[in-house]
């Protein structure tokens, strides 16, 4: 009997190790959420997150750029994916997986935004200096005003959510705000940024000088035209700093990054932060799947020296003659997110100018971006021309970046020039799947 | 049933032991005297003692004089009394599950009667939760399986083969690619979120099922089931019901896989086995293109039908793509070329395998010694399966009441892999679909890719992607008998996966421009077991009565490096250490179950029986105060047939009617971390690390349990000729395993909660039957058909999955229900498509979207006929699956009409299309995609995959042993094995069972995966 009771203890031992010590089993790649922002390290660290969220594909890496070119006119589609072409087509569905994917990358920067403005302040530790801590919160109300101008030109109104999403319950069953009162958060975020941001050159994180640039688009879409000239001049002004750099590829081509034409771009190191971009437009034989390439209009208008100047370098052709657009083009994917440029702060000012009945000095500024083009003056003389002529300027100096569709929507010319009438197709569709889990959204009209 | 009662062939062996005598007859021969007794007449007192195979007495034997209604039966010692029989009288000696005997009683008093187990059914052993049992005593619903029917069928892991073989279990293979996952359902499917596999048992191992591949193949992942050498099997068991899983707990809501491996025997001289088999594969059809000319014409319709629609594009028939060269155009249609891509990547593929083991045992070991190979080419290039496997398992009494043993399977699998699945860069069926036929794959002389695809002759010259299993799968156990009936067991069991992958991509291939890419990615699954039991069984009488108690305790550690080079000096260069930037990554997860268990049986008089089980299950992956789960079973068994009241009906052999009651759990599938809130380290930005939040925590997570009845009838006839099994269930999931979507403005996407509720309901019938024995000629069919009807009982936002939503699962309909716009019909004026406007606001959009079918079908199963004469063998084996839907993507893309122009091949089913008005066609006229006629998720492609496959013909001839002694051999076989050689399907694509992705809740879209083949092998089996 003796083996019996020997057998019996170990089972029951064995029974006893067993219990919760063996079932706490904590990841290694990943930390509890209930300690997150405490010190300094980790408040860097998560400052550098919201970063990472507006680097995200969804975002300023792919989808949310693709949205503002694809709806407009220097685009087409070869590939399979139709859900592109609804852009292209202005037919866009509400299961669009696009602009669902665009609409949660967005909330998830503003998340993140959150967090740094919510817990960075209420850390107590000697490092993380009020120095430190006005310039993290400053940089997340910065990229929170970003998120939210651009949830506005896209959808209108939305939900404002300011606080961290702690649990499931959180941050849901919030109704849409109005458009204007979205914009109102923006520039609510931009003043707070501002002020707590210095008066420094980062062309990869926020400062006080990013926060002008943006300021000046921001009044340039509520058509305040004197505040947009004045924080256009504010960047422009900055001649040590900003400046357009000669010739027009010389803000992208060769592997640069940072250069004076810069104001704010996204950084990808290639490895751990891959822009993913390129692969949508390069051709095969440079491993890309050339799914979006420009359009026939726009391969015209580049290759006319007349009205492009430099600017076909934004174009090439493949081995099969094939036009590809080049703007995303390291590989593997490094490639920068031209966020803000100094050129869109000269045809801001062009433009506000020109609103204000400010001819002279306005043709001024868009002959700066003519002449970086390799372009003479322009020939308008009249508001109405010159505003034609920015705008014709714009869809070139901007032809693969996210411009176009907004701009042609804010001057209320996308019925003039794409020949979209119906103003309820001037922003997009609520995703279907954000209507079906939260009830306090309402679908935009004519969706 | 006449006709074949009147060959009757009831052999039966009969060992007096106390005479040492041994008669052998059988019913159609005539009964052998084989002495004559002196004292006729004369009436005598007989006592005697019936005993089992073991040498114990049998209780409640039946011994009946024949030809009187005079009879007793055995006592509980198994003793009778006889009081006055006559020499002459013959006694029937009959029980159930035994063979019936006859003996004279002649001049003997004393009689010992040995019985013989009955080769039926009924005394089969079956597997089951820790331990074994007859099939007389089951009250769970189990089914076993003969695996070696069906190891010819060249799909590489062994549960593909048993498509059609288990009532209430669905298999399906999705993809032509040997060792690739499959889709086991065993009754129906219970979690969204959560796992619905079986948890699969090898040898008392819980052996991983999760593919470790981490590199992508287009949605397709490797079987780590494939590692497994089908012919190193020798049973399989399916549990299915709560009775016979709930001993399994939190594992066994899917239902449960035993493996039993081959084993020696004690005192068995060594015997050698071969087989050997070499094969061919191909695919039994292709997709009908258009030639080159019809697809220019449908270009050009579909340009002058977009021009007259939108004037704007400026889009005429003098500016058609495909015009003479001299006015700037691409060549008139009839002067296009075809260019034949399936052709060249589809090939005879070839299989050969070869299988050699020894085994035998001594008086206190037993052992089995296998070794195999098998090698395997896909239907398409260049994919290849290998695997090479040996096997020990070895057994040792230590004395009288210890024994030791342990099972070993050490298998290597190396796989030159490629994506047959979707995605684009190295896409197979991308290079080759994708291509019109008119594109000649040179251009100026030069090899080019296509429509953003590469180039297939460069791609299938250049694919090198491989990857390399090495796994082991042990159990090392010791065994005691304590006390008579008092069996302790421990056991110690080990999982191992070290997983390889490697890719090289070229410059010539789109991945790896401009300069060369390769990865290499190392993963490790370890999985260690550690498990006892204590087990007692004890007959009082006519009370039989078993308890049993353990636990066992289970960590899982998956790692992964994984390392990548770009920038090679030329394509000579492979390896990471030579690319002018590299990268890396990490990964490691781990997760525990703790587990106790509990059960007891009672019988009486192996007429009643009851059980009841209990096993507590403690996951590391829930919420902190949820992580123990209780899951209880109950289960009875009336044997009916042994009642008093059936004896007299003989045609009866055997009636059993069954009920079981229990709760089992599923937290497979999940995160290991799923109930924790979690900041994640990897949102660096230039370069420096960054934090963000990753997940959201839910300390409420628990277990999703299911709950559920089974009702079963057992039925025997004519002594087991025909045999009938029916099971009636009703399963029901609470706690459902979902990941929730979280609204967007939260910042997440999904949270893992329990909310889900999932209800499967049905029926199983199998039937078997011995239609003819006679010495030389056997014929025996066996049919199972199911039915499961599946329903999302709750489910508080509908789920939307697969590209283009293609599948919705909402509250009230099926899971994987297809989620269409309703064509009605092609307007024969306008040649447009109508649409089904739901809610009739005259326009289509995504609200008029509804369910039309789902992947279940109504009902499904197999036949198969087996048929011996003399040494010729034949087996047929049907498998089928009736008003199952399959949503045919690939043909929505070959239909395009001319608007994917040069980036997409189009269907021969498109030159159908209307033309001009007043054709009738289901096909519209060409014009701009996804607006109208060729809009993302209409129905016109949802179809009916329905199909009556046969599954495998084999033809088998084994030598008269006086043959094959004569040349050294036991036996010789020669065979020739059809698999797939028929298939009935209204399915338009190439296989109605294709699937393109191993995501649970993407099954039945088919984006274009190689069919299931159709193959030949001729083999031979010998043993010596």
């Amino acid at each position: 009997m003796k083996i019996h009771t020997y057998l019996l203890t170990l089972m029951s031992v064995t029974a006893l190790t067993s219990c919760e010590k063996f079932l706490d089993v904590k990841p290694r790649e990943s930390i509890s959420d209930a300690v997150t922002i405490t010190d300094k390290t980790s408040a860097e660290t998560a400052v550098r997150g919201v970063y990472s969220a507006l680097a995200g594909s969804n975002y300023y890496g792919t989808n949310f750029q693709a949205i503002g070119y694809l709806s407009g006119d220097n685009v087409q589609w070869t590939g399979s994916q139709s859900i592109v072409q609804e852009f292209i087509n202005h037919r866009v569905n509400a299961d669009n997986s696009m602009v669902s994917g665009v609409w949660t990358a967005v909330y998830q920067t503003i998340n993140r935004a959150n967090n740094v403005i919510g817990k960075v302040n209420e850390v107590s530790d000697p490092t993380l200096t009020d120095a430190l801590k006005k310039q993290y919160t400053g940089e997340a109300y910065f990229v929170r005003a970003l998120a939210y101008f651009d949830l506005a030109r896209i959808w209108g109104g939305v939900p404002i959510i300011t606080q961290p999403t702690a649990t499931p319950t959180d941050n849901r069953g919030i109704a849409r705000s109005t458009q204007a009162e979205t914009y109102a958060q923006v520039i609510k975020d931009l003043d707070a940024a501002e002020a707590l941001l210095t008066n420094t050159v980062d062309r990869y994180r926020s400062t006080q000088k990013t926060v002008w640039a943006l300021k000046a688009r921001y009044y340039l879409y509520q058509k305040d035209w004197a505040q947009a000239e004045t924080y256009a001049t504010k960047l422009i002004g900055e001649v040590t700093n900003y400046s357009l750099i000669k010739p027009y590829s010389a803000f992208f081509a060769n592997n640069v990054r940072g250069t004076q034409e810069s104001i704010f771009e996204i950084f990808y190191n290639g490895t751990t932060e891959i822009n993913a971009h390129r692969g949508q437009w390069q051709p095969q034989t440079n491993g890309g799947t050339r799914q979006w390439a420009p359009s026939d209009a726009l391969v015209t208008l580049l290759n006319d020296a007349s009205v492009s100047g430099n600017r076909n370098t934004l174009i090439g052709t493949d081995n099969q003659n094939r036009w590809y657009g080049n703007l995303y083009y390291r590989n593997p994917g490094s490639d920068p997110s031209y966020v803000l440029r100094i050129a869109e702060q000269y045809l801001i000012r062009a433009e506000a100018r020109t609103q204000q009945n400010k001819l002279t000095q306005a043709a001024s500024d868009l002959n700066a971006v003519r002449d970086r083009a390799g372009l003479a003056a322009t020939t308008a003389t009249t508001a109405e021309g010159l505003l034609l002529a920015i705008e014709n300027e714009r869809r070139l100096e901007f032809a693969l970046e996210p411009h176009r569709w907004f701009d042609l929507v804010r001057t209320n010319r996308a019925g003039a020039v794409l020949g979209v009438t119906d103003a309820k197709r001037f922003v997009l569709p609520l995703p279907v799947d954000q209507l079906l889990v939260d009830k306090a959204l309402v679908q935009n009209e004519g969706y | 049933m006449k006709p074949y009662l009147s060959s009757v062939h009831l052999s039966w062996r009969l060992t007096l032991l106390a005479g040492g005598l041994s008669l052998s007859q059988g019913l159609t021969a005539r009964p052998a005297e084989t002495k004559t007794y002196a004292f006729p007449h004369a009436r005598i007192q007989v006592t005697g003692k019936v005993l089992d195979e073991n040498g114990n007495g049998i209780p409640g034997v039946n011994i009946q004089i024949k030809g009187s209604s005079r009879g007793v039966t055995t006592n509980a010692n198994g003793e009778f009394q006889l009081p006055d029989a006559e020499p002459s009288a013959r006694l029937i000696i009959s029980f159930i599950g035994y063979k019936t005997q006859e003996i004279t009683v002649g001049n003997q008093t004393s009689l010992r009667v040995q019985l013989v187990p009955e080769q039926s059914q009924l005394s089969e052993v079956v597997v089951v939760g820790y331990g074994t049992q007859e099939r007389k005593n089951l009250i769970g619903s189990i089914s076993k399986i003969d695996p070696s029917e069906s190891k010819n069928i060249p799909t590489g892991s062994f549960d593909a083969q048993l498509q059609g073989k288990i009532p209430g279990v669905q298999i399906s293979s999705n993809t032509g690619v040997p060792g690739e996952t499959v889709n086991i359902r065993v009754r129906g499917a219970t979690s969204i979120n959560a796992d619905n596999d079986p948890l699969y048992v090898v040898d008392g191992v819980f052996i991983n099922n999760t593919s470790l591949q981490s590199i992508g193949t287009g949605g397709k992942a490797t079987s780590p089931i494939a590692d497994i050498n089908p012919n190193d099997i020798e049973s399989i068991e399916i549990l299915k019901d709560a009775e016979a899983t709930a001993l399994y707990g939190s594992r066994g809501a899917n239902g449960v896989i035993l493996i039993t491996t081959k084993r020696g025997k004690f005192d068995q001289k060594p015997r050698i086995h071969f087989n050997a088999s070499t094969g061919w594969n191909k695919a039994p059809r292709l997709w009908d293109l258009t030639t080159g000319p019809e697809h220019a014409q449908l270009v050009n319709e579909w340009w002058i039908n977009t021009g007259k629609d939108t004037p704007s594009l400026n889009r005429t028939e003098a500016n058609r793509p495909f015009r003479p060269v001299s006015e700037g155009g691409r060549g008139l249609p009839q002067e296009q070329q075809t260019y034949d891509r399936l052709g060249e990547l589809f090939r005879t593929a070839r299989l050969q395998n070869y299988d050699l083991s020894l085994a035998g045992g001594t008086n206190d070991t037993r052992y089995y010694i296998g070794g195999s190979y098998t090698g395997q080419e896909a239907i398409i290039k260049p994919i290849n399966f290998e695997r090479a496997s040996f096997k020990v398992n070895l057994d040792q009494k230590v004395n009288d009441n210890v024994q030791v043993g342990v099972s070993n399977i050490l298998t290597r699998t190396y796989r030159n892999q490629a994506r047959a699945g979707d995605g684009p860069q190295g896409g197979l069926l991308q290079a080759a679909l994708h291509t019109p036929t008119y594109l000649s794959p040179y251009e100026n002389g030069v090899l080019v890719g296509r429509a953003g695809f590469d180039n297939l002759t460069l791609l299938l010259e250049n694919y090198d992607v491989h990857s390399i299993s090495l796994r082991y799968i042990g159990n090392l156990y010791g065994e005691a008998e304590l006390l008579p009936g008092l069996k302790f067991r421990t056991s110690f069991g080990i999982d191992y996966n070290g997983y390889d992958e490697s890719e090289y991509w070229n410059n010539l291939l789109i991945a790896g421009s401009p300069a060369g890419l390769a990865t290499s990615s190392q993963t490790q699954f370890s999985s260690l077991l550690n498990e006892q039991t204590l087990s007692y069984r004890k007959s009082l009488g006519k009370h039989g009565f078993g308890l049993l108690v353990g636990n066992t305790l289970q960590s899982d550690v998956l790692k992964r490096t994984y390392a990548e080079g770009r920038g090679f000096a030329n394509n000579a260069f492979t390896q990471i250490s030579s690319a002018s930037t590299t990268a890396g990554s990490q990964s490691w997860s781990k997760s525990t179950l703790a587990s106790f268990f509990a059960k007891a049986d009672y019988n009486y008089a192996g007429k009643y029986l009851v059980n009841a089980s209990l096993r507590a299950d403690g996951s590391s992956r829930f919420g902190d105060d949820k992580k123990w789960g209780y899951f209880p079973s109950v289960g009875a068994a009336w044997r009916i047939s042994q009642e008093e009241f059936l004896k007299g009906i003989t045609a009866l052999s055997d009636l059993k009617l069954r009920a079981s009651y229990g709760i089992t759990g599923n937290q497979n599938g999940i995160g290991n971390f799923a109930a924790q809130g979690l900041w994640t380290g990897g949102a660096s930005y230039q370069g420096n690390p960054g934090i963000a939040p990753q997940q959201l925590g839910n300390p409420d997570l628990q277990w999703e349990k299911t709950q559920q009845w089974n009702v079963g009838l057992d039925a025997a006839f004519f002594g087991g000729r025909l045999s009938a099994e029916f099971n009636l269930y009703s399963k029901y999931t609470t706690n459902g395993l979902l990941q929730l979507t979280l609204p967007g403005t939260t910042g997440f996407s999904t949270y893992w909660s329990n909310a889900a509720e999932i209800s499967n309901k049905g029926f199983e019938l199998a039937l078997q039957s011995v239609n003819i024995q006679t010495p030389e000629l056997k014929w025996t069919t066996s049919l199972n058909l199911a039915r499961n009807v599946n329903n999302i009982e709750k489910l508080e936002t509908p789920l939307r999955y697969g590209s283009r939503d293609l599948i919705l699962q909402q509250q009230g309909s099926p899971l994987y229900s297809f989620w269409v716009y309703n064509q009605l019909y092609v307007d024969p004026q306008t040649g447009n498509v109508v649409y089904e406007d739901v809610n009739k606001d005259g326009q289509i959009t995504t609200a008029d979207r509804q369910i039309r079918g789902s992947i279940w079908p109504k009902f499904f199963g197999g036949f198969t006929n087996n048929l011996t004469y003399k040494g010729f063998d034949l087996n047929l084996f049907f498998s089928f699956s009736y008003g199952n839907k399959v949503y045919n993507h690939n043909k929505f893309f070959g239909e395009g009409g001319g608007a994917r122009d040069a980036a997409r091949v189009i269907f021969a089913s498109n030159n159908a299309r209307w033309q001009k008005p007043g054709d009738i066609t289901d096909v519209p006229r060409p014009d701009g995609v996804n607006v109208n006629n060729y809009r993302d998720g209409g129905s016109r492609w949802l179809e009916d995959g329905s199909f009556l496959r046969l599954r495998s013909l084999t033809v088998g001839y084994t030598f008269p042993k006086n043959w094959s002694k004569k040349v050294g051999l036991e036996t010789l076989r020669l065979y020739a094995a059809g698999s797939n050689l028929w298939l009935w399907t209204k399915y338009t694509g190439l296989d109605p069972e294709s699937s393109v992705s191993s995501d649970q809740n993407q099954q039945g879209i088919d984006l274009g995966t190689p069919p299931q083949p159709m193959g030949l092998q001729l083999g031979l089996n010998v043993s010596l």
